[in-house]
Order: C-alpha cells, then sequence, then structure tokens
C-alpha cells in the first residue's frame, strides 16, 4: 500500500512547492537592505539634483479609497466622466518613456486598449483605442528650466516624480519628515522618505516616497490614510532602466481613419495646496488654509453640469445638506446645489465649514 | 468510431514495444481523423468568417466602441477580421472545444475499452499520460490557427489590407502584423495548456467522457467568472483564464511581454498541479475497462 501514497505525494508536494516559491518570491521583492545613512534632508537634496535625462519603465498604479467598484469590464466602460472616475478606484499600469525635457510617451494599458500621452516637442498627442480618436495641442513654449525630464512635466504624464513634488511642495514647518529602512522598488535599491502631517486636520497619515538610491529619481509613492492600513494610493515602477527609448516612440502620426481634433493649449492642472499657480480661466480658485489642510473653492460655473449630474457621480456620492458630497479616505469634495465646488484631503466638517465662511 | 479505435489499440497491442514517437503519431492521427476534430475546427473557422460577412453586408457602418474590440477597424483593414474573431472565441468556443478534446483523452480510451490495451507496455500510464497531453496540446494550437487563419483569408477576401493601427496609435507594415498574428495565436494556445493539463487530469477520474467534458468547460467558465467578481481580486493572478485576454499588449508598440511571460508561467503551475494530480491518479487506478 506503500506504493499508492508514492504515487499521490508529487499532487501535494506541486502546490506546496509552488506556494513556496510565491511566498519566497513577495519576500524578496519587499526585503529590506542597508543603505549608507542619509538625513531626510539629504535625501529631499537627492531629489532636486536627480538629473536622469532619459528613462524607461512599467508603472503600477492602485487606489484603495474606499469607494465601492465601478464595473470595469471591456475597453468601453471607461470612457465619459467615468474615465476620470475609475482613476479613483481599482488598478492601472502604464509605460512610460521620457527623453531630456520634451520627449515623453505616457501608455495607460486598459484591457484590450490604451490611452497615449505623447509629447515631441511642442507637439502633445493624445491617442485613446477604444474609439480611435486623437488630440493635438502645441504646448506654450517656455524655457525649460534644467535638462531633466522632471523639472518641466508633460501634462498627462503621471510619473512617482510628479506625484514627489506636489507632495514634497507641502512639507513645510507643519510637516514631519523621516527616512525609513531601504527598499528595494523595481530591481533598485532606495530610500524611504516618510512625510508625516502634523496637523490632525488632515485625511492623509503619511506619505512615504521611496527615492532611487543611485540617481536620486523618485521611485515610487505611497499616501496612506488615517485610519486604513492598505495605502490609499501607491505609485511605482515595476521596472525602470534609465537608458534612453528607441527615439521613433516620440515620433506620433495620427493612424489613417482616426477621429483627430485641435485642441486649444492645455492649461497646468492646479492641486490644492500648490498656490500661486497660473491659471487661464478668469473664475479663480480660492484656497483656504495651508499646508495639508487647505481647502480648495471653485465658484459657481467651474465645474461643468454634465459632470455633476454624471449618474456615475450620483452613485458615488451622498447628499448632505445644500449638495452632494464624495467622501473617500484620502480626499473630499463637496458639490453645492448652487454650484460651487469645495475640495481638499480633509475631512467632510472642514469644507462645509470653509462653504460657510463664505 | 470504437472499431477503428479498436484497430489502433490492437495494432499497438500487436507491436508491444511501439516507441513514443509513433504511439504519438498513431494518436495524432486518431484524433485528427475523428469527424468530431473537423466538426470543432469548422465551427471555429465559421466564427471569423461570419463576423467577416455580417460586416461586409451590414448597410451602415460600425461605431468606433461599439461591439467586440476592433470590429469598427475591419471595414478599413481585413486584418483586424482574425484578431477580432480571436477575442470573441477566447472566452467561450476555444475552452469548449478544448474541454472537449481533454476531456477525453483517457475518460474516452475507459469508456470504449480500449485502455487496457495502451497500457500492456510496462511503465506505459506515464507515457500514455503524456502523450496524450502533448496531442491535446497540438490541438490547441490547430483551434487558434484555425481561428487565425480563417479570419485572414476572410479578411483578405473581403476587405482591403493596408498597414495595421496598434494600440497605441502606432501604425505597423502588413508582414509584421502578420507575424503579430501568429504570436497572439501562440499566446491563446499557450493560454489554454493550462485548461488542457485540467481537462487531462479530470478524465483520469472518471470513466464517462461526457462528464469529464462538461466539468472542464464548466470550470473554465467559473474560473472566468470569479475573474470578473472585485471580492475575489486577491484570487484573480491564480486564475487560469486571468491572463486569457492579455495578448493585447502584442497589439502595443513597443511589444509588452510581460503578460506573455506571467502567462506561461501560471499555466506552466497549472499543468504541474493537474499533471502531478493526473499522475496520482492514473498510476494508482484499477484499470478493468
Amino acid at each position: 500500500m506503500t506504493r499508492v501514497w508514492l504515487r499521490w505525494l508529487p499532487a501535494v508536494l506541486a502546490p506546496v512547492a509552488l506556494a513556496a516559491a510565491a511566498l519566497a518570491g513577495s519576500y524578496q521583492a519587499g526585503a529590506a537592505t542597508s543603505l549608507p545613512h542619509k538625513t531626510a534632508a539629504e535625501v529631499i537634496a537627492m531629489i532636486g539634483r536627480a538629473d536622469v535625462h532619459a528613462l524607461s519603465g512599467t508603472l503600477q498604479q492602485s487606489s484603495d479609497l474606499g469607494l465601492p467598484q465601478l464595473p470595469s469590464v471591456g475597453p468601453t466602460a471607461s470612457q465619459g466622466p467615468a474615465s476620470v472616475m475609475e482613476l479613483l478606484s481599482g488598478s492601472h499600469t502604464a509605460r512610460v518613456y521620457m527623453d531630456g525635457p520634451a520627449k515623453a510617451r505616457f501608455q495607460v494599458m486598459d484591457m484590450l486598449a490604451e490611452r497615449d500621452v505623447v509629447r515631441n516637442g511642442n507637439d502633445l498627442w493624445l491617442y485613446n483605442s477604444a474609439d480611435n480618436s486623437a488630440a493635438h495641442m502645441t504646448m506654450p513654449a517656455e524655457p525649460a528650466r534644467s535638462a531633466a525630464p522632471h523639472a518641466t512635466p508633460t501634462p498627462g504624464v503621471t510619473t512617482p516624480d510628479v506625484v514627489a513634488q506636489h507632495f514634497l511642495a507641502a512639507v513645510g514647518p507643519t510637516t514631519d519628515v523621516a527616512v525609513g529602512d531601504g527598499t528595494t522598488v523595481a530591481g533598485r535599491t532606495a530610500y524611504q522618505l516618510v512625510i508625516k502631517p502634523r496637523s490632525t486636520g488632515t485625511l492623509v497619515d503619511s506619505v512615504t516616497i521611496a527615492v532611487d538610491s543611485a540617481s536620486g529619481l523618485p521611485l515610487g509613492v505611497d499616501v496612506r490614510a488615517r485610519g486604513q492600513a492598505a495605502a490609499a494610493f501607491s505609485l511605482a515602477f515595476t521596472d525602470v532602466s534609465l537608458s534612453a527609448p528607441d527615439a521613433a516612440l516620440f515620433s506620433f502620426t495620427p493612424p489613417r481613419g482616426a477621429a483627430v481634433e485641435e485642441k486649444a493649449t492645455p492649461q497646468l492642472r492646479s492641486l490644492p495646496g500648490k498656490t500661486g499657480q497660473p491659471k487661464a480661466t478668469a473664475a479663480r480658485p480660492t484656497i483656504t488654509g495651508t499646508g495639508w489642510d487647505a481647502v480648495m473653492g471653485l465658484p459657481a460655473g467651474t465645474v461643468p453640469n454634465d459632470v455633476r449630474s454624471a449618474p456615475m457621480l450620483a452613485q458615488l456620492t451622498q447628499p448632505v445638506a445644500g449638495g452632494r458630497a464624495l467622501t473617500t479616505s484620502l480626499a473630499t469634495v463637496l458639490m453645492l446645489d448652487d454650484g460651487r465646488v469645495f475640495a481638499g484631503m480633509v475631512p467632510l466638517e472642514r469644507l462645509q465649514a470653509a462653504a460657510a465662511a463664505k | 468510431m470504437p472499431a477503428e479505435r479498436g484497430t489502433e489499440a490492437t495494432i499497438a497491442v500487436l507491436e508491444g514495444t511501439q516507441s513514443s514517437w509513433s504511439l504519438m503519431a498513431s494518436e495524432l492521427s486518431v484524433l485528427f481523423r475523428r469527424l468530431r476534430t473537423w466538426a470543432m475546427l469548422l465551427a471555429l473557422a465559421a466564427i471569423p468568417i461570419l463576423i467577416a460577412a455580417a460586416v461586409k453586408l451590414s448597410s451602415h457602418p460600425v461605431a468606433p466602441g461599439r461591439g467586440p474590440p476592433f470590429l469598427d477597424r475591419i471595414t478599413q483593414n481585413g486584418l483586424f477580421v482574425g484578431v477580432t474573431a480571436m477575442i470573441v472565441s477566447v472566452p467561450l468556443f476555444l475552452p469548449l472545444t478544448i474541454g472537449v478534446v481533454a476531456g477525453d483523452t483517457i475518460a474516452g480510451e475507459a469508456n470504449l475499452g480500449t485502455l487496457r490495451y495502451l497500457l500492456v507496455a510496462p511503465a506505459g500510464r506515464v507515457r500514455l499520460l503524456l502523450i496524450k497531453y502533448a496531442s491535446a496540446s497540438v490541438f490547441c494550437l490547430a483551434a487558434t490557427l484555425t481561428v487565425a487563419a480563417a479570419g485572414a483569408l476572410a479578411g483578405v477576401a473581403l476587405f482591403p489590407v493596408g498597414p495595421v493601427t496598434l494600440l497605441s496609435g502606432d501604425t505597423i507594415g502588413v508582414g509584421e502584423s502578420v507575424v503579430r498574428s501568429l504570436l497572439i495565436a501562440a499566446y491563446i494556445a499557450v493560454s489554454l495548456l493550462g485548461l488542457s493539463a485540467i481537462g487531462l487530469a479530470i478524465s483520469t477520474f472518471t470513466d464517462v467522457p461526457v462528464g469529464a467534458m462538461a466539468a472542464t468547460i464548466v470550470l473554465s467558465v467559473v474560473s472566468q467568472v470569479a475573474d470578473n467578481l472585485p471580492q475575489l481580486e486577491w484570487l484573480h493572478p491564480w486564475l487560469f483564464s486571468h491572463y486569457w485576454l492579455g495578448f493585447a499588449d502584442l497589439l502595443r508598440q513597443p511589444i509588452s511581454w510581460t503578460s506573455f511571460g506571467d502567462n506561461a508561467l501560471l499555466q506552466a503551475g497549472y499543468i504541474l498541479v493537474a499533471g502531478a494530480l493526473a499522475y496520482g491518479k492514473f498510476t494508482s487506478k484499477d484499470v478493468l475497462s
């Protein structure tokens, strides 16, 4: 009878061996590494000095904002206002290619579809394979501040670098900055810069930026919300190479049969907490408070009505006194019935207080 | 067809020490001489032909973003017929035919009473499992190539052919697009190897081929349903159907090989586990028929 159980042995061992291999792989990926000691100020200075001229890599982004899961079956699910919303839930993979300050390509890889941003000099192309549409814009010719791509971000190209710069701008007296254990991101050793707001008025618990120990390039950003174990937002390279990508990637001609649209010059996005940015629209957003608990207010008429009345938005928001609110674990948006919109990385009560103050 | 199968088996018995290659050849010739195999390949070939004919005969053009992906591109470029047909047939039609072939491997022989003749050779059981699995894998490749080839022929016959637009918006020439179509067919054939192994394993547990076929097909549907439930997100990377539609990564510029590698690794894992199960059951089984 011993022969019979011997024959079943592979059937028992195979899953065990596979599970062990999978566990070993995931353990290795997050293994702590020892790096020469650096202070937080030195790591921040490294990011500032980073002179990465060219890179190609794959990015993985995931959000866990406590929102209900949106249906994401097929490429048709991500069109119209829903495409903004789908960035708030689930995960995405994107590839990024950069060469110098004026050449960039960003590919969001959807299931059986792709959205591209291609920048070559002052030409900016957007392409969406789901409906085979392309849009062309001419970038304002502004003097390049530096040869490194991170000095002049291309709109629509969201790299850990761009997100990290946004959070580093918030570093000030209201913030604790520390250097955590060394880590490995995309096969490269990295310092972990942990930014912790001192204020208790914000929903953000901490922001962790993984900084490449060799080049100073931010390789990953994790944003944690208060009272939530998993990262609310994370964006990191899964593989990256700092050599120049194929030049042909940056020359884009819209394919035959595509609907091509000429668009006005893109406006730089204005993010809460980043004051003093030029905005082309007459209606300027107002910023109440500073640092992490800043609240951005948009006057009536800034947010188009069709966005406000999108059924997807109605599903995600809940009615509150005087309007509707979108509450996530990281940020809150209050849409008042009179057309004003308030947003910030703060609880709903603070937005309502800011709205009432006007 | 029991008579025909019986002759094959009798030949195997008479020759006694048949080499693995000639056993493989006789296995393949049995598989591809079956009416059922040809009926399934013809049904698969009908999918791209139906798609091409429907788009050709339709009076109004397909709007972008409607219907299966790439359907709107077919009128501009016939080479998209094959890609569209492969997308349409991956979730159900291909697993259906694989389920029939893989589920029949051992249980079919047991049901016909020919299994014991095939097992007279010493150490024959492991070899028979390997040969059965190899012939099921050959069918995986034949099935996907049938869809791709019928699609290419139907597309070339009914629509203009020209440079192909990739998902990234770049265009490639006809020659490279043929290479990419073959790569997609290879990707799908690899995708189906795990399901074949599962079908083989189930087939060793029963003497009723229809039961093994149905169980294999049901498993492929269950796996795909589970893959669409966000509540089971932790399970998704472990489902054998998880990367089935990942061949779209071969239509990007530059090609993203990540999903090809991940898919191959996942299918290898399933082959290992299902193969070990099949080995455990089949080598300890009392073959009475």
